[in-house]
């Protein structure tokens, strides 16, 4: 002990600004996500797999199909959270400065919602048959 | 000199000197009563050897079985062999439930009856019907890890109360005023701050001192530093002859093995593999009082019955017991067993020994925990000001020998007693009068004179021949001619702290100074403690005198108090008195137990 | 950031002494022990003690106080009943948390190294600073709390199986072994209540006796009180007295769970 120890004193640093009252949200999707993940991507590699060939053609044409575009629009949008949710955690385990974690963290939703924008508009393009590369 | 130290100044209504079991319920009980006070400690809390008592806590609940206060008065009486103090004790056994609910109230995990109430095992020496038998099933447990438990639960009560702790500080010295109490003066180790604690009341709850033995279940940190205090201060310690040996300490390590061990079935066997306690004890056999269970594993020893090697320890045996109730009553135990002894307790023996364990004398008290003195020929003077409670003290209510789980009991009950006291006596917020000028001049002449010593011999040296001298000279069995040369030994290992050498010299954490410190409140008391057992020409209790092996109520019914003059090494003349023994009760709900022959 | 290297005062200097086995030992083992005091200046050292173990008892424990008494008084290190109750003895012994007392030297191959606990703040030698564990221990109030009014003179009834709930949990000793291997509470020891307390925390919430459950909960529903936990396991693998924190960590988070969904 470096000092007198009272309950009263050192707790308070210890206590903080009080329990979030959040956090249980965060933890449960993980592993819903986790869940979701497994099975879509389950889904995924089988699916690819079983194609007749991996040529553009007969991708884009699987994934125009309604039963294949609603499932990875999940994939995305289940993989893209749970990434989200995890990076996330690292940061607060390993970055300590509050600025840099505030900016560490936007950083991670802009990335994480333009790249899933992205994947998500592709998909749909592919979907609704827009303009082909 | 004392100008090159800083002093910190506070001021409580009270200050508690350790926290153990004792020390903290007494905490609880003055802080609950609205004042200011603190709790000094040299070790955390949970550190404290209340931590290591297994067996269990003594109160006559009933939940398994008749019960009733009165035989757990018999039984402690006689357990005494008649030297406790029967208004204490009747104090004692009569809030004993309710200190146990007391306990369950605040949490503590007792195990439990079907029912879903505490659950109560054996234990020696306790008995129904006024010591007619069977076995009461009298102490409550939680499993074999009663003390732990009990600890925590005080420990975490504590921090619901407004005390302040000050935690690994050590006292060094207390403050003494024309024969009254003024308070403490404390090292805080982590900064080798001196601070001045004034008080109204100082409360003394340090425990034992079975440190100055070679082989003791107690922990390190069990140096009696309330009792060198005491006797620098120049007050007496009483009945310190009586130290009782656990029979069943692990042979080498002498880690306890709880006697719970012994109350859920467990026996003792010598080489011939019989169970010798059947003819010491025909009734109770082993789970007879810890004296006579010691002394009769000391004697199948000295016959040439022990097992091993030396033929110098017993067997304790569990394996007949079924795994599943082992598992569930006696974890810590079998744990032990095997970290310490190597021994699969489901299927081999324990190797035990007697072993060091607890003292039954300490600084005299009444019944609320006020020290009490021998002055002008009245041996009940109140010291003013200074209160002592737990293993510290000697009440008395274990007299000349202990039953098992009547210490937790006597913990919480004395704790709560000296904190009602406490209240009763000191006003909150009221002020203090001023301490005199050289208040702190004789503890930091103390430490500075250690922190300084560069004799030849270390601290250590003089500790292991004080030990190894206690451990020769006055144990189990002690003879004149043994214990003068004893006084002889260790009157020259007292000369010798003289010539001690300290090598640390730092402030800070300085534990080399510390553990100094601490001898020199052990050696006091082991002065005194071969001192009065030379001086004791009876045997009673734990003090088993060869030369005299009959109890003599007509010269010896009586506490012997003890004064010591001096310190590290200077000096060392001890003083013997004697205090008469309460031969009444608290109430008239029970007689007075007269004395008669002790058989279990 | 997180702080992945040691600061360069706290970095092994070299200049540490070396005591030789005494002559005629047979059973030489050498204790290669963490010494740094605060009064000196200096980086930390380590210290090299040659014993013969024929003449020392079996434990760490009995090294250490070996050492002190007989080579260097001034090796400072906690201790007290050196039996594995009291907890005081914690410390790294061959790179994991355990207690020295609990701890046999045949247990470690080759040479002993013996530093403090780790990510603790040092005073001396073995010794951390506990101050903050041991608030941390207060803040989630550990103590039973109920509505319903104690029974005069009797005890709350509980069931064996309801006790049995608390098994795995009250033999905690707070030696702070699990918490100071949990990589999650050295980065985050300031806001991460580590896994001796949330046991300890769980140790209520699963009392029968205690009415606070509620309560309890929200005062751990937090991303860093209770969310730093990321199963690492090194909490169960090091605890000298064979609990499992994380489980008993699950256990909350279970609960949580049940409470929201």
């Amino acid at each position: 002990m470096t000092s007198k120890f009272t309950s009263a004193s050192t707790i308070k640093g210890v206590r903080g600004l009080g329990a979030a009252r959040s956090g249980v949200h965060h933890w449960w999707m993980q592993r819903v996500t986790a869940a979701g993940n497994l099975l879509l991507m389950a889904w995924f590699i089988i699916s690819l797999i079983l194609l007749p060939d991996l040529s553009f053609e007969s991708v884009t044409a699987w994934v125009a199909r309604p039963l294949v575009a609603i499932p990875l629009l999940l994939l995305i949008l289940s993989s893209f959270w749970h990434a989200r949710l995890g990076v996330q955690v690292v940061l607060e385990d390993y970055v300590h400065t509050e600025g840099m974690k505030l900016l560490a963290t936007l950083a991670l939703n802009f990335f994480i919602l333009g790249t899933a924008a992205v994947a998500i508009f592709s998909l749909l393009s592919i979907a609704f048959g827009g303009p082909r590369a | 000199m004392p100008e090159a130290y800083k002093i910190i100044d506070h001021s409580y209504d009270a200050v508690v000197v350790g926290a153990g079991g004792s020390g903290l319920r007494a905490t609880m009980g003055v802080a609950g009563a609205g004042l200011k006070t603190a709790c000094i400690t040299k070790v955390f809390p949970t550190r404290s050897h209340t931590v290591a008592a297994q067996g269990g806590i003594a109160a006559s609940l009933g939940n398994m079985g008749p019960d009733h206060w009165t035989w757990h008065m018999y039984d402690t009486v006689k357990g005494s062999d008649w030297l406790g103090d029967q208004d204490a004790i009747e104090y004692m056994v009569r809030e004993a439930p309710a200190a146990v609910y007391e306990l369950e109230h605040a949490g503590v995990p007792f195990s439990r009856t079907t029912e879903g109430k505490i659950y109560q095992r054996p234990f020696g020496g306790m008995m129904q019907n006024m010591g007619a038998g069977p076995p009461a099933q009298r102490t409550c447990a939680a499993a074999d890890r009663t003390g732990h438990a009990m600890l925590h639960a005080l420990y975490q009560q504590s921090l619901k109360y407004d005390a302040d702790f000050y935690i690994e500080y050590f006292a060094i010295d207390l403050i003494m005023e024309n024969g009254e109490c003024r308070g403490v003066i404390a090292i805080c180790m982590a900064d080798g701050s001196i601070h001045r604690f004034r008080s109204k009341a100082t409360v003394l709850a340090t425990g034992g001192y079975g440190r100055c033995y070679f082989s003791a279940t107690s922990a390190h940190t069990c140096t009696g530093d309330g009792g060198g205090m005491a006797l620098r201060a120049g007050l007496p310690l009483q009945d310190l002859e009586f130290v009782q040996f656990h029979p069943t300490g692990i042979y080498g390590a002498g880690v306890l093995i709880t006697e719970g061990a012994r109350g859920e079935g467990g026996y003792l066997t010598n080489s011939a593999g019989e169970r010798f306690m059947e003819r010491y004890a025909p009734s109770a056999k082993d789970l007879a009082s810890r004296d006579v269970v010691s002394r009769s594993m000391a004697m199948e020893i000295r016959e040439g019955r022990g097992v091993g090697k030396e033929r110098d320890h017993i067997f304790l045996h569990l394996d007949h017991i079924d795994p599943k109730i082992l598992h569930e009553r006696l974890p810590g135990i079998t744990e032990t067993g095997k970290v310490f002894a190597g021994v699969d307790l489901t299927r081999q023996p324990l190797p035990v020994v007697p072993t060091v364990h607890y003292n039954m004398g300490g600084i005299p008290t009444n019944y609320h925990g006020e020290v009490v003195t021998l002055r002008d020929g009245n041996p009940d003077t109140v010291v003013p000001g200074l209160f002592a409670v737990g293993e510290a003290a000697c009440v008395s209510v274990h007299g000349a020998n202990r039953l098992g789980s009547n210490s937790l009991i006597d913990l919480v009950v004395f704790g709560r007693a000296t904190g009602h006291r406490i209240a009763e006596l000191v006003k909150p917020g009221t002020s203090h009068k001023p301490l005199p000028a050289d208040s702190a001049d004789f503890a930091l002449s103390r430490l500075d004179h250690f922190r300084n010593a560069q004799g030849g011999t270390p601290t250590a040296d003089i500790r292991l021949k004080m030990q190894k001298t206690m451990q020769r000279h006055c144990a189990v069995f002690r003879t004149e001619e043994l214990m003068a040369e004893g006084v002889d030994l260790m009157n020259g290992v007292y000369a010798s702290m003289q010539d001690i050498q300290v090598t640390d010299r730092s402030l800070i954490w300085n534990t080399d100074l510390i553990e100094t410190m601490e001898l020199d409140n052990l050696i006091s008391q082991a002065q005194c403690t071969i001192r009065g057992a030379i001086a004791r020409k009876e045997s009673r209790g734990a003090h088993m005198h060869e030369d005299y092996p009959n109890r003599d109520d007509d010269n010896w019914m009586k506490h012997s108090i003890s004064w010591f003059e001096g310190w590290g090494g200077q000096g060392g003349k001890v003083t013997l008195d004697s205090r008469p023994v309460h031969e009444y009760t608290l109430t008239e709900e029970i007689d007075y137990i007269k004395p008669k022959a002790r058989v279990y | 950031m997180a702080e992945f290297t040691l600061p360069a005062n706290s970095k092994i200097n070299g200049k540490g002494k070396s005591y030789p086995a005494p002559n005629g030992a047979t059973r030489v083992r050498t204790f290669k022990i963490y010494r740094w005091s605060p009064d000196d200046g200096q980086n930390p050292r380590y210290d090299s003690y040659a014993l013969d173990l024929d003449d020392c008892g079996p434990m760490v424990l009995d090294a250490l106080i070996k050492i002190k008494s007989e080579i260097d008084p001034t090796l400072t290190f906690r201790r007290s009943c050196r039996e594995g109750i009291c907890g005081s003895c914690a410390m790294n012994i061959d790179g994991a948390n355990t207690l020295a007392c609990t701890m046999a030297i045949n247990d470690v191959k080759g040479d002993v190294t013996i530093t403090p606990l780790p990510h603790m703040e040092v005073v001396k030698d073995l010794v951390p600073d506990m101050t903050h564990f041991y608030a941390q221990y207060a803040s989630i109030k550990p103590w039973l709390q109920t509505v319903s009014p104690e029974p005069a003179l009797k005890e709350r009834v509980q069931s064996p199986d309801d006790r049995a709930k608390l098994d795995g949990l009250y033999e905690c000793i707070l030696c702070a072994c699990c918490s100071t291997a949990c990589p999650s509470y050295w980065w985050n020891s300031d806001r991460f209540l580590g896994p001796a307390i949330l046991l300890q925390a769980y140790r209520w919430l699963a009392d029968s006796r205690d009415e606070m459950t509620g309560e309890r909960l929200d005062a751990l529903e937090d991303p860093f009180r209770l969310y730093r936990c990321h199963t690492i396991m090194n909490c169960a693998t090091v605890c000298p007295k064979g609990l499992n924190p994380a489980k008993a960590i699950a256990e909350i988070k279970k609960l949580m769970v049940a409470r929201a969904i």
